[in-house]
């Protein structure tokens, strides 16, 4: 029996949205400029039910104080219906158990801690992006275009994090694909947007793949794609606690790695890891309000989500987990650097966007309690503060006519208040700088990537169990004899990558990380200097209405400027997010139970952390504070790595060398070969019945008794023909 | 053989029919009636509450010449249907000629037209039911003989008259040779009774094996030309272009159907008395075929196979060349009579082997169990049903006015539909007939998911399943089924280029030209009911399925052991 009361409220949660998507469809043009009434009230019922949500959920898990009591796992699970399903064949025709069983693929919904917190995150910034577009997008000719796709992507976001099944999650990975390409090109007639929505969509394919894959993978491997076990048969679902409770339940080796790094490649695409991270920056050519939703806060988010979901699946793949923090670590310092040199405020806040969740990917990589935590709690952080930076960034724009290239602005403070002194929390927030919001959540990431660097350091520290029960029972030692019980293929066919996961390996990547949180504060000020100090200076197109935006967008600001501050001290002390995430089955498995520890402040690594942002800030001071912004200050100073940075790397020329070119090169013969030899041969075939069909038509006289004469004949001939055959 | 009262008991639905035409022929001559057409629906709702619900399973009665089991009552549903649609068509189809535009002063027909239509329904029924080569003949002639007088009714004009003199005359000729072939089973039987002929063809007498060297291939060598000219098949076919570009689409709208249900019912009456399945042959007397019904059934597929394959072809290389619509639908149609041939030719190919597969009950999925009877009798209804909706909505249609401009003097006669070109955006001025003629010709064309399609399909796939487990060498039975399967499939796709061909003039192309519509309600209503029809195979094809399996099984029973065929010098 499940209670009727929340798994009720779990469907509100992405039917409210769709019901606003569709009425906006249906009637946004008689709606004219309220064409935004259906999608807010939608959102904002959602938003409200997310919060119910919230707290049953967190009622459900309980206060567990110092760890007192052991965390029970918390989990709902809502069967809408049926969408498809295959009936198993009888057993012993050699197939895999999953054939067996049938293929069944229910709709289902789920609730746990995590869902509940993502929830929250999605319909909470979709709300306060969708009433900021008010304002924004307010004489837009595609005003209701605008609200029906904003209501489907939140949507399709919280199906994505509530599905229970992986294929649902493929379904809305792609629905969330699909939204993010039609906002990109929201402005389709400009070559710019439709280009980059193209991008965005083609390099999302690629991550796309290796999730339908490692779904393949996972039906041949499991016999099933259910998170959760299925009622009335025999095969446990993937990440369902009776298959987290067993140690062994999790398959390692080669296939679990082959799973693991698949997923990785999905969560790249769609979060903007290297190398597939090149979609990101170009996708701002999309209305600032959905670039703050989809482009920051939500959707580039599912990537962390899913690894998050498949926590137990990564843990019993150490060299895939490896990997996670090798992209996570190494994307955050490159996009770090790209960001120093960039000149479009926007473009500085997408690539502060993807280094950011490299970090959080870099926390994930740990593969332990803390690890995932931490990506969480940043993942919340940063959602509040980066669509705070976004909103403010399009509160500029805005102001500017459509302007967004910091040199030709600045002095901004003066002009609009409100958006500078937000701007400048989400910036100190994003900079890591205490108390904010982003200190704490990068504190834990520092810190976890620290206890993996130097684990003999925390060990010394703890001097107790927890630590050592990890230390006794690794994630290498799980995977080795997990995939001895489970896989045919040996461990150590998967040790090319295990091979990665050393301590040199582990404090290469801390340090970088503690480089790029140095990198985050200088480029985020630098940026702030450029828009709001010196001399005020406002573009011609910005014309006479270069003033503070209307309230319907600076209240949105405000709003996200609270948990900006407050959210990141909040969530720490109480220790509250942590402890309710490990409630969550995935995270609540036997695996990465034992890797949890006790809440612990670093002072070390909190000064470290701090000092990096110090140096960052008072860089980009030396460099920006109260100059002019057209001119140029720390870039002379980088020599022959400034044409590396502001290229970015040289990443789409590469791409383009390497992938665009040969295709289209390949697509040009096979259009040449379609073209001539295909076309060719169809029409030659073509011709024959043709050219038969005027044979035949010289027997059409019209005269009957050639009709007459013919079918006799026929019919004589046939009769011969068979005589003559029956008589051999 | 013995005519009780219960005889005409069983063939209570063909009274009724007669019955109602009489009544319209004389209420038309001297009640003053004005339009048969509501009488001649009524009858057919008789005659339709009275033949009852559903056939039986297995059941056989059989009193008199008459002979009532499955394939009888599939066949007797099969045409009363068919015969309410034709008849809503008929009732609108009017020769008017530019000078009556109103059309009245030649409606004076309608009476003896409805009659006549009556008749030829009753007769078709009858040629279900015959269990006696006399009744089969008299049923196809009470079928051919009404066919001429529509013909002649309907249109007075020149080409009319030539259209209903052809038909006339190579009609007789298919009359004349497939009288032949019952004198020539006559002669093998012995008796004018199917049953008793199909007795005495399957016994184990080798002394048959002799006679039959000589009669076998006469006789259906001529049953399968008679019935080819019903079926408009190779190498009676010539007709067909002919005469439904002279008659009028009412009357295309019969000859594509009725006479084609006529000739498929022939053919599969005669493949039983090889099989022996009509005849509640039990026993002993089901278990063993003699070298004589082998050799029948082995003549009979290849014969069948061989016109299927020239028939399929002919009628669409010939289809790709027309420009007329009537013309075009008249060689779509001969090419449907070689699909509906292959269905005879697999029907005539199960052996033991094959009908072992089709116990009764318990086929719950379509493909098992489903003979080339059945899936002739499926792809059948699905043709008919197709076709007669096309000719429906081209009678709804009508006319339209030529191009004309006021400038240009006095407005120019109106223009009868009948080329391709006269449907040129149809989508625009008339969307319904547009939508549902396309619908009908992709069926027609045999897309998925239309019934067309499930009917191609099954016919495939039975072609295929014949001797499915042993090798497809040069000259086996098996390749032969290989190839037809395949012929049929590239006839398919060369069918699709003419018909798209009409749905991309009624979409994509522009005119300035209006449809009148002026055939009438009635028409327009059958054209509705032929696309409700439809939808509900498209999505639900297993009722029809159920019910051809359960007709065609009657045809392809258990066939016992068939003994080799053996050469026998005369």
């Amino acid at each position: 029996m499940q209670p009727l009361f929340p798994a009720t409220l779990l469907v509100l949660v992405p039917l409210l949205p769709l019901v606003g998507a569709i009425c906006t469809v249906l009637l946004g043009r008689r709606l004219g400029p309220r064409a935004h009434l259906p999608a807010v009230a939608g959102i904002a019922g959602a938003a409200a039910v997310a919060l119910i949500l919230l707290l049953t959920t967190y009622a459900e898990v309980g206060h567990g104080g110092a760890h007192s009591e052991p965390v029970r796992p918390v989990e709902m699970i809502t069967t809408l219906w049926q969408w498809a399903s295959v009936e198993g064949t009888p057993a012993g025709e050699g197939l895999t158990s999953g054939a067996q069983q049938g293929f069944s693929i229910p709709v289902t919904l789920r609730l746990d801690p995590l869902t509940a917190t993502l929830l929250v995150i999605i319909t909470g910034v979709g709300l306060l992006v969708a009433i900021y577009s008010i304002g924004y997008l307010h004489d837009d000719p595609g005003y209701p275009r605008f609200f029906a796709l904003v209501s489907m992507f939140v949507f399709s976001m919280s199906m994505l994090v509530a599905a229970s099944n992986f294929l649902l999650v493929y379904v809305f990975w792609e629905a969330v694909g699909a939204c993010s390409y039609l906002l990109i090109g929201f402005w389709y007639s400009k070559p710019e947007a439709a280009r980059a929505a193209k991008k965005a969509f083609l390099v999302n394919r690629v991550g796309d793949f290796g999730l339908a894959i490692a779904t393949f993978l996972l039906w041949m491997t499991y016999g099933t794609l259910n998170f959760h076990d299925t009622p009335n048969s025999a095969i446990e679902g993937i990440l369902s606690q009776t298959r987290l409770a067993d140690p062994g339940g999790i398959v390692g080796g080669v296939i679990g790695t082959a799973i693991c790094l698949l997923l990785l490649l999905a969560a790249c695409g769609k979060s903007a890891q290297m190398p597939l991270h090149v979609w990101l920056p170009d996708a701002m050519e999309g209305p600032t309000p959905a670039s703050a939703l989809i482009h920051a806060a939500t959707m580039v988010t599912a990537g962390i989500y899913l690894i998050t979901r498949c926590a137990p699946l990564f843990v019993a793949c150490p060299g895939a987990l490896a990997m996670v923090s090798i992209v996570g670590a190494t994307t955050a310092l490159v996009a770090a650097l790209i960001a120093t040199v960039q000149n479009d405020l926007k473009r500085v806040l997408a690539y502060s966007t993807i280094s950011q969740l490299g970090y959080m990917f870099a926390s994930l990589g740990t593969g332990t309690m803390l690890g995932f935590t931490a990506a969480i709690f940043h993942l919340v952080t940063h959602a509040f503060f980066k669509a705070l930076l976004f909103l403010g960034a399009g509160s500029v724009m805005h102001a500017m006519g459509g302007v967004i290239d910091m040199r030709r602005f600045g002095g901004l403070r003066k002009v609009m208040p409100i958006t500078a002194a937000t701007f400048l929390i989400g910036s100190l927030a994003l900079s890591g700088v205490p108390p904010f919001a982003g200190f704490f959540s990068k504190d834990e990431i520092l810190a976890t990537l620290h206890a993996k660097a130097y684990p003999s350091a925390h060990a010394q520290e703890h001097g107790d169990l927890p630590v050592a029960a990890g230390a006794d029972r690794s994630p290498l030692h799980l995977a080795a004899y997990s995939s001895d019980a489970h896989a045919a293929t040996p461990a150590g066919a998967a040790v090319g990558l295990d091979s990665l996961n050393t301590p040199a390996v582990w404090q290469t990547l801390f340090w970088m990380s503690l480089v790029t949180a140095g990198l985050t504060a200088f480029y985020t000020f630098r940026a702030v200097f450029m828009t709001f100090t010196g001399p005020v200076r406002v573009p011609p197109e910005a014309g006479h209405h270069a003033h503070e935006s209307p309230p319907v967008m600076t209240w949105p600001l405000i709003i996200l400027a609270v948990p900006s501050v407050l959210a990141g001290w909040l969530l720490f002390s109480t220790d509250a997010l942590a402890h309710f995430l490990s409630a969550t089955p995935s995270l609540w498995a036997e695996s990465v139970r034992h890797t949890a520890t006790p809440l612990e402040f670093h002072w070390d690594l909190a000064i470290q952390g701090t000092l990096a942002a110090a140096i960052g800030i008072a860089v980009a001071a030396i460099g920006h504070l109260g100059r002019r912004s057209d001119l140029p200050q720390m870039e002379r100073y980088l020599g022959p790595l400034e044409p590396l940075f502001a290229n970015k790397f040289y990443f789409d020329q590469i791409y383009q060398a390497l992938i665009v070119k040969p295709l289209e090169g390949l697509a040009l013969l096979a259009a040449l070969f379609d073209r001539s030899v295909i076309d060719g041969l169809v029409d030659g075939v073509a011709r024959i019945p043709v050219a038969l069909g005027s044979l035949v038509r010289n027997m059409q006289s019209g005269l009957l008794q050639r009709y007459a004469l013919a079918g006799v004949m026929g019919v004589l001939a046939i009769v011969y023909a068979l005589a003559w055959q029956l008589r051999g | 053989m013995t005519t009780s009262l219960e005889t005409f008991l069983l063939i209570a639905p063909e009274i009724a029919l007669v019955v109602a035409a009489l009544v319209v022929f004389l209420a038309g001559a001297f009640a003053n009636l004005q339009s048969g057409w509501p009488v001649a629906v009524a009858g057919i709702a008789i005659a339709m509450f009275l033949s009852g619900g559903t056939p039986d399973d297995g059941g056989t009665v059989t009193s008199g010449p008459v002979s009532i089991d499955g394939f009888s009552l599939g066949v007797r549903w099969l045409v009363l249907v068919l015969g309410g649609i034709l008849a809503l068509v008929q009732s609108g189809d009017t020769f008017r000629t530019a000078t009556s535009r109103s059309g009245t002063a030649l409606r004076w027909g309608t009476c003896e037209e409805a009659g006549t239509f009556l008749l030829l329904l009753a007769g078709l029924s009858l040629v279900g039911v015959a269990n006696d080569l006399v009744l089969l003949f008299a049923g196809l002639e009470l079928v051919s003989i009404p066919t001429y007088i529509l013909l002649a009714l309907k249109r007075i004009d020149a080409r009319g008259q030539e259209a209903s003199l052809k038909y006339f005359f190579l009609s007789l000729v298919a009359s004349a040779l497939f009288l032949y072939a019952l004198v020539c089973l006559y002669g093998i039987g012995g008796s004018t009774s199917l049953a008793e002929i199909s007795a005495r063809l399957r016994s184990p007498d080798d002394r048959l094996a002799g006679m039959a060297t000589v009669l076998l291939p006469v006789a259906l060598g001529m049953a399968m030309s008679g019935a080819a000219f019903r079926l408009a098949a190779v190498p009676m076919h010539f007709y067909a272009p002919d005469v439904y570009e002279g008659t009028s689409p009412g009357n295309a709208a019969l000859l594509s159907t009725l006479p084609k249900v006529a000739g498929i019912v022939v053919l599969l009456r005669l493949l039983a008395l090889g099989t022996g399945g009509a005849f509640g042959m039990a026993g002993a007397q089901a278990a063993v075929a003699g070298p004589a019904a082998t050799a029948y059934m082995t003549l009979f597929w290849q014969l069948a196979a061989i016109l299927a394959g020239l028939t399929m072809t002919v009628g669409n290389v010939m289809a790709l060349l027309q420009t007329n619509l009537r013309r075009l639908l008249a060689c779509s149609s001969i090419a449907h009579a070689g699909y509906l041939l292959v269905g005879v030719a697999t029907a005539a190919a199960a052996d033991s082997a094959l009908s072992g597969r089709l116990v009764p009950g318990t086929d719950t999925s379509w493909t098992s169990g489903l003979g080339g009877s059945s899936a002739t009798l499926f792809y059948l209804a699905t043709y008919v049903l197709a076709t007669a909706g096309v000719f429906a909505a081209l009678t709804y249609l009508g006319h339209r006015w030529p191009e004309w401009s006021a400038t240009a003097g006095s407005r120019p006669p109106r223009e009868e539909i009948s080329t391709v070109d006269d449907l040129n955006g149809l989508s625009g001025t008339n969307p319904v007939a547009a939508c549902s003629i396309a619908l009908f010709l992709l069926s027609l064309a045999g897309i998925p998911p239309l019934p067309g399609f499930w009917g191609k399909l099954s016919l495939a796939i039975t072609a295929l399943e014949v001797d499915w487990n042993s090798s497809a060498t040069w000259g086996s039975r098996r390749a032969a089924f290989l190839a037809l399967a395949i012929l049929l499939v590239i006839n398919a796709a060369i069918a699709a280029a003419y018909y798209l061909r009409i749905i991309a003039a009624m979409y994509f192309r522009s005119t300035k030209r209006g449809v009148q519509a002026d055939g009438g309600i009635a028409a327009g209503l059958a054209m509705l009911i032929c696309m409700a029809l439809l939808i509900v195979v498209t999505f639900q094809p297993r009722g029809l399925f159920a019910a051809s399996s359960r007709a065609g099984r009657v045809i392809s029973a258990p066939t016992g052991t068939l003994v080799a065929p053996q050469v026998v010098s005369p």
